[in-house]
C-alpha cells in the first residue's frame, strides 16, 4: 500500500536527480556542471517535501530550507572558484584541468569540431611578417633564424648575391 | 460550508479524504521501463540532432512526447495528479533543454524553466514557503549570478567545450539504470512506510491525535484549532506559520548554524573571487 501522489513525486524527484547527474557527467563547461548540481539538489528538495506531506509534519520542509541554504552557499563558493579558475586559464573547459587527474590516464585527442552561428569563413591569406624588400633585415629577426634559412623574396636575394659577387 | 471547505480544499490540502482513499497497491510493473528508455533515447537523439540534423531532433522530441504519454497512463485519475503532471512535463522539458542546448545562455534558461516548474510542484505539495524561497533563491539569485559569470567569461561564440559532450551515451545509460532503480525502489510494494506519528519534534508535528481519526472529528478539531489559533501539535503541514514555529523552536540551533554557514560562505566567496595581489603572488 503506497500513497500514489508521494510515489509520483519520488519518481519525478528521481528523474530530476538523474537528469542533473547526466548533465554533470556530460557537460564540459564549468558553469553548466554547477548548474547540474543545483538541479540534483532541486530533486532532493522535492523528495523532502513529498515526505513532509506524506508524514504530515514540517520536518521535511525544514530540511528542504536547509538544503536551499547550503545550495546558496555552494553557488557562491562555486562561482568564486570558477572565476578564479577562469583567471588562470581563460577557459571554462573542464578538460583544461585534466592535469589534476591521474597521469597514467592516456590523453584524449580532441577532434576538431565546429558548429557556430556567428563564425564566418574568411579566405586564407599568405602569412604576413617581414617586408621581403626591407633592407637591411632587423637584427632581432635574423637572430631567430635557423642556420641556412633565408628570408625574403628569393628573386631579390639572388639579385643581391649577384651584386655582391660583381663587387 | 467552512467545515467541509477546510478538508475539501482539494487543490492544496493533500491529506483530504479523496487522496486518502486513492491509495492503491504498490504498482511496480515492468512496463514502467518503457517510458524511461524512451526518454533516454529521446535525450540522446535530441542532443545529437541539435548539432547534426533536424530529423534526429524531431525524432527525439517525438520519443520524449511518447514517453510522457506512457507516463500519463500510470497516473491516478485525479485533477491534482494531472496538474502536477503538467508541471512535471514542463520541468522535464526544461531539464532536457538544459542538458542538450549548446548555447550556455539557453541551457541556463532551460534550468530556470525546470526550477520554476519545480516550484509549482512544491506549491502543489502545500509547501508554500519553500516554493517561494526556491523561486527567489534559484530562479532569482542563482540564475542571475550564473548569467553574470557567463557574461564575464564572454562567450560571443560557441566553444569546443560547449558543443562536445563527454560521452553522452555512457552517461545516458548510467542515468537510465539509475532511473529504473529509483522507480523500482519507490514503486514496489511497501517501499516506504505509511504515515505514522513522529513525536520526536513536538512543534513540527502536524498529525492528528489518535482519537480524531474519523472525518467529522477531524473537521471539528481543525475548525477549533483554527479559531483558537493555539500552539501545540498542528493539523495540516501547510501553514507557513507552523513552519516558522517549527523552525524557531525545534530547529533553532540548525537555523543558527545555517546562518553561520552562509556568513562563512560569503567571506569565502569574497576571499576567493578577489584578484590575487602581488604580495600574495610572491
Amino acid at each position: 500500500m503506497n500513497d500514489v501522489m508521494t510515489q509520483n513525486m519520488l519518481v519525478f524527484a528521481g528523474l530530476l536527480f538523474s537528469a542533473g547527474f547526466v548533465g554533470f557527467l556530460t557537460r564540459r563547461s564549468l558553469i553548466l556542471m554547477f548548474l547540474s548540481l543545483e538541479m540534483m539538489l532541486a530533486g532532493v528538495s522535492i523528495n523532502l517535501i513529498a515526505f513532509a506531506r506524506h508524514y504530515g509534519n514540517f520536518q521535511g520542509q525544514v530540511l528542504a530550507i536547509m538544503v536551499l541554504t547550503i545550495a546558496a552557499c555552494e553557488a557562491a563558493i562555486a562561482l568564486a572558484l570558477v572565476v578564479s579558475l577562469y583567471r588562470k586559464k581563460a577557459t571554462l573547459d573542464i578538460k583544461a584541468w585534466d592535469e589534476l587527474s591521474e597521469t597514467l590516464v592516456p590523453k584524449e585527442v580532441e577532434a576538431p569540431i565546429s558548429m557556430s552561428t556567428t563564425e564566418q569563413v574568411f579566405p586564407s591569406l599568405t602569412p604576413s611578417g617581414l617586408d621581403p624588400l626591407q633592407d637591411p633585415v632587423p637584427s632581432e629577426f635574423m637572430a631567430n633564424l635557423k642556420v641556412g634559412e633565408t628570408i625574403g623574396n628569393p628573386v631579390v636575394n639572388e639579385k643581391k648575391a649577384e651584386v655582391s659577387n660583381n663587387a | 460550508m467552512w467545515n467541509t471547505g477546510l478538508w475539501k480544499m482539494s487543490l492544496f490540502a493533500q491529506t483530504n479524504a479523496e487522496s486518502l482513499a486513492s491509495r492503491v497497491e504498490g504498482t511496480w510493473a515492468w512496463t514502467m521501463v518503457i517510458p524511461i528508455i524512451l526518454g533516454a533515447a529521446g535525450y540522446l537523439l535530441v542532443q545529437e540532432g541539435i548539432v547534426r540534423h533536424k530529423f534526429m531532433l524531431g525524432l527525439g522530441l517525438v520519443s520524449l512526447a511518447a514517453s510522457a504519454v506512457f507516463t500519463a497512463l500510470f497516473l491516478p485519475p485525479t485533477l491534482d495528479a494531472y496538474i502536477v503532471f503538467l508541471f512535471c512535463i514542463v520541468a522535464t522539458g526544461g531539464g532536457v533543454g538544459f542538458l542538450t542546448a549548446r548555447e550556455p545562455v539557453y541551457a541556463a534558461l532551460g534550468f530556470a524553466t525546470a526550477v520554476l516548474s519545480t516550484c509549482g510542484i512544491l506549491f502543489m505539495q502545500s509547501a508554500m514557503f519553500v516554493a517561494a524561497a526556491t523561486m527567489i533563491v534559484y530562479a532569482g539569485a542563482t540564475i542571475i549570478i550564473f548569467l553574470f559569470v557567463l557574461m564575464f567569461a564572454q562567450q560571443t561564440d560557441l566553444r569546443v567545450y560547449d558543443i562536445k559532450l563527454t560521452n553522452p551515451c555512457l552517461a545516458g545509460a548510467i542515468g537510465t539504470v539509475m532511473m529504473i532503480t529509483i522507480t523500482y525502489c519507490v514503486t514496489h510494494d511497501g517501499s516506504f512506510p505509511l504515515r505514522k506519528v513522529d513525536s520526536s519534534r513536538l512543534m513540527s508535528e502536524a498529525l492528528l491525535p489518535e482519537e480524531l481519526q474519523s472525518e467529522e472529528a477531524k473537521i471539528e478539531f481543525s475548525r477549533q484549532k483554527l479559531q483558537s489559533a493555539e500552539t501545540g501539535p498542528g493539523i495540516v503541514p501547510q501553514t507557513t506559520a507552523g513552519l516558522g514555529r517549527s523552525l524557531y523552536t525545534d530547529y533553532l540551533i540548525a537555523v543558527e548554524l545555517a546562518g553561520t554557514v552562509l556568513l562563512v560562505a560569503t567571506i569565502g566567496a569574497i576571499a576567493l573571487a578577489t584578484k590575487p595581489t602581488a604580495e600574495a603572488g610572491s
